[in-house]
């Protein structure tokens, strides 16, 4: 019998209550391997059924844990494996009925978003790549609840600079798709380095190859109780400062893990992975601007802000880690300008910069995060930022992602409203250097050093 | 079979609150097994460790009930299985 302490107690009611303590998402990975067909109609409608089968009783299991502990659980969510694998449909038009049988799956078991539209070309296009990157405008602009991603860079195979563009075209079509909201399409596609296989966080969850037949992946939270440790602690000096990070991620992490052993147990569903990261919503008080601002910066993008978050990065590794051995998915802290209100502000008030985003991206988790930039940045430049961002993860062996919205017709300093989690924030400045002949050489940049590791 | 929740109280503090809360839980069927009650600043802090069959009342009908009484009563009332807690703090 383990002993509890009053102290505890409180400390855990007034986490939930008063910190916006919750787990932020239960994603279930379901494989689609037993799903393809000849016919693309009938693939999408055993990939519908399946879905359906697998995660029917999702919803219902998180809003029983969630009664039970008290602890808000955010998100249910599913992904399954990348469609491109999954489907072997060489026609973009079967890939746009697999995405509204996806669709119409999420809608029916009720859950807002499903990812795995995806494929992984790192090293090249199958026929089926390329015919499920030309089904993503359509497949994405004419559905409500279908996440796609791409990985087009890895430490092992180097960047696919022709991906790259081409993603950087797929961005420009589904943002003049969904120009009317604000280019929102945008939100649900992620170009990845490194995409890991069993990230439950939304838009770039995919169920890998490697993984088994369901699974269940929990993401934990809690900017809001970090950012009260640290502020609590004004006088603490960095060392101080980052054990108690640690002790507060352990506590968070520890809730994720009891929320993932029972809900894959109820779900009949293999435990999968703990999510480190500290996600922040719009909401106030849930921010990792907000964290960074209590150590002492005025805002992020002040100098200092890499070691600010590369600190924080690192001790919220080191709590969970020790509360979990099931770590996995990005696992670091996220630096999002959208959907962080504080990170918003500091953009449109001039103290963040993309550059300085992406030497944020060299030490914490995914990397350019909804950041919305001009409706008319070039394909090129936009490929560029794309390709900065892989080459980081490429060279540093970790997973990178790039979500970025080119909104239609908005210029710098124009403020875009996608609501929901998805949030706000300013258009900001891409660099107008140019950079075309760089990008028309085409093909790949080998792998680097890094990837000979054997 | 037989749960076990911890119910904690917080709010301002007035005549009678332990009573209301734990005739309101006697009410329900359930039992309760510890309790520890503080004031200070005038806030009062109660937790309770509480347990009932669960052929007698769920968990969520003690929640609906404690939610009622700290309505009238003005406290902020949680119910939470034991669990969270023995698993949070330590492995």
């Amino acid at each position: 019998m383990v002993f509890i302490t009053a102290q505890e107690i409180l400390e855990t009611v007034h986490m939930i209550r008063s910190e916006n303590l919750d787990v932020r998402a239960i994603t279930m990975g379901i494989s689609l391997d037993d799903c393809s067909e000849r016919d693309p109609h009938r693939t999408a409608e055993r990939v519908h059924a399946k879905i359906v089968r697998r995660a029917g009783r999702l919803v219902a299991v998180a809003d029983e844990l969630q009664e039970k502990y008290g602890v808000p659980i955010v998100n249910k969510r599913v992904s399954v494996t990348p469609v491109s694998d999954a489907a072997g449909c060489g026609d973009p038009s079967g890939y746009v009925a697999i995405a509204h049988a996806m669709d119409a799956a999420a809608e029916e078991i009720g859950i807002d978003f499903i990812g795995g539209f995806s494929a992984l070309v790192q090293k090249g296009f199958t026929k089926s790549d390329t015919a499920l990157i030309e089904a993503i405008p359509e497949a994405i602009g004419a559905t409500r609840r279908v996440c796609s991603s791409v990985n087009v860079a890895s430490t092992r195979a180097g960047i696919n600079m022709d991906a790259v563009v081409r993603m950087a075209d797929v961005l420009l079509a589904v943002a003049k798709r969904t120009a009317d909201d604000d280019s929102i399409g945008c939100a649900k596609i992620v170009v990845f380095c490194n995409v890991p296989e069993d990230n439950p966080f939304m838009a770039g969850a995919l169920h890998g190859s490697g993984e088994p037949e369901v699974s269940v992946n929990v993401a934990i939270s809690g900017p809001g109780v970090v950012r009260n440790v640290v502020a609590a602690h004004p006088d603490a000096s960095l060392i101080e400062l980052a054990d108690l990070i640690k002790r507060t991620t352990f506590k968070i992490t520890r809730v994720g893990e009891l929320v993932a052993r029972e809900a894959s147990e109820m779900l009949d569903a293999q435990m999968g992975i703990i999510d480190l990261s500290l996600a922040p919503t719009p909401a106030v008080g849930d921010s990792i601007a907000e964290i960074l601002q209590v150590m002492g910066l005025e805002q992020p993008g002040a100098p200092g802000t890499t070691a600010a978050l590369a600190m924080l990065n690192d001790a919220v590794k080191k709590g969970g880690t020790m509360a979990t051995s099931s770590t996995g998915g990005l696992s670091g802290a996220f630096i999002p300008v959208c959907e962080d209100t504080a990170m918003a502000r500091a953009a449109a008030d001039g103290a963040l910069s993309i550059e300085k985003l992406e030497a944020m991206t060299a030490v914490c988790s995914l990397g350019l995060d909804m950041i919305v930039v001009p409706g008319d940045t070039p394909r090129n430049a936009l490929a560029g930022v794309i390709a900065d961002v892989m080459a980081i993860g490429m060279i540093n062996g970790k997973s990178t992602g790039a979500r970025l919205i080119p909104a239609y017709g908005k210029k710098v300093g124009d403020w875009v409203t996608l609501g929901g989690l998805f949030g706000e924030g300013p258009v900001m400045a891409v660099s107008t250097s140019g950079n075309d002949a760089f990008v028309a050489r085409g093909g790949r940049i080998p792998a680097p050093l890094q990837g000979l590791t054997n | 079979m037989r749960s076990t929740v911890i119910v904690t109280a917080l709010g301002p503090d007035s005549h009678g609150l332990l009573a209301r809360v734990a005739t309101t839980i006697a009410d329900q069927n359930a039992n309760i097994d510890d309790v520890s009650q503080t004031v200070a600043n005038g806030m009062f802090t109660m937790i309770m460790f509480v347990s009932f069959d669960q052929s007698e009342t769920t968990m969520a009908e003690l929640k609906d009930a404690l939610a009622r009484t700290g309505d009238e009563v003005g406290l902020q009332i949680s119910v939470q299985h034991e669990n969270i807690f023995r698993f949070m703090h330590r492995i």
